[in-house]
């Protein structure tokens, strides 16, 4: 069977529920409904995030292209993240400040809330009124926002190479960070003993 | 070092990309978090001030169909969070705490919650999605959105965590 699936509405409202389960467990038994490990990073002190994430990223994106070689997926008609680079950039840097500061980023806020964290709950308060300061100044950022459309833009159709390529190159990358990372870890655990 | 039992964070996320992989697969987008708080914002500001949220054209989108809450992302968000408690339960881990810095008070805590909360809110609707919904899916899919958002959010996350010190110590 070709993906993606072809499902009733109800069905897929219902799968969203089971995959949406995996996705929760996943992130709280990885640490990620932890404030105190969600910025870890930042301060050098915790790196599950980062090796979550590239971890996750690297087992999907080997797993979406495979797929699509072997013709079991038919990438035509998956939703691509559209690029539109400045506000993407600009959104990601506030982003960034904003996750130091509440300590959670919108998913793992409902992780943090589920492990029973109530200032996630505040968080994520605060999550609602951000959403409403962007849709009653939407008139005023529209223009921004539409700006630097670059579409279904993807590493490897802009630099024109196979997806393969830039896929060892990731592994590449994400090994050599883990092992410095591990060995980083290891060196200032010892440091405190 | 604070001792815990959480699983290895590889193999958390090697679980993580089977899901966003098998949600490619089903679905045929990826995962997302943060247009549900965008959704549920609209219709809640709706059932209060109808008038002046459909008069939103960002809210009155989410709005104009038949049913706003038969939403994917809202019920695969509903399905994050019973995984998350499972997942707390399982592991010993769900306590009701107010988590912050050792250097941070409640009242502060409090304040850079909801004030962290509205940046990631208003951000996470700038750059369509957040770290899950372009980040990580974005990224699994080598889009050059997903890319950005991560090196931008890295960098300006390392920036604030080094004006702000003390706030997670």
């Amino acid at each position: 069977m070709t993906g993606p699936l072809d499902v009733s509405q109800d069905m897929s409202l219902f799968l969203a529920v089971i995959l949406g389960f995996f996705f929760g467990l996943f992130l709280e038994r990885g640490g990620l409904g932890n404030p105190r490990k969600l910025t870890g990073v930042f301060y050098l002190t915790d790196f599950a995030v980062p090796k979550v994430m590239f971890t996750a990223i690297l087992v999907a994106a080997t797993g979406l292209y495979l797929l699509s070689d072997l013709k079991l997926m038919d990438l035509g008609k998956v939703w691509i993240v559209p690029t539109f680079f400045w506000p993407q950039l600009v959104g990601g840097a506030l982003f960034g400040i904003g996750y130091v500061v509440s300590g959670y980023c919108p998913g793992t806020a409902v992780a943090g809330l589920a492990s029973g964290r109530l200032d996630a709950l505040v968080a994520m308060i605060g999550i609602g009124i951000g959403s409403l300061i962007f849709a009653v100044f939407y008139p005023v950022i529209e223009g921004f926002y539409q700006s630097s459309a670059m579409g279904e833009a993807t590493i490897p159709g802009v630099l024109g190479v196979s997806h393969w390529v830039v896929l060892t190159a990731l592994f590449i990358a994400a090994g050599l960070m883990f092992y410095f990372m591990e060995r980083y870890e290891k060196k200032t655990r010892q440091d405190h003993s | 070092m604070v001792k815990n039992n959480f699983w290895s964070p590889y193999i958390a996320g090697t679980g993580l990309g089977l899901t966003l992989l098998a949600t490619f697969y089903i679905a045929g987008w990826g995962l997302g978090a943060s247009s549900t708080f965008s959704l549920l914002t609209s219709v809640g500001m709706n059932q209060v001030l109808p008038d002046f949220t459909r008069g939103l054209a960002y809210f009155s989108q989410n709005l104009n169909t038949e049913a706003p809450l038969k939403n994917w992302m809202l019920f695969e968000v509903v399905g994050v969070f019973i995984g998350a408690l499972s997942g707390a339960l399982l592991g010993r881990n769900f306590k009701f705490r107010f988590d912050r810095g050792s250097a941070t008070g409640v009242g502060m805590r409090l304040f850079t919650a909801v004030t962290g909360g509205i940046m990631i809110g208003f951000a996470g609707r700038l750059a369509r999605g957040c770290t899950s919904g372009v980040g990580l899916s974005g990224g699994a899919q080598l889009a050059i959105a997903g890319w950005i958002f991560v090196i931008a959010m890295f960098v300006f996350g390392f920036i604030a965590a080094a004006f702000l010190k003390r706030l997670w110590s």
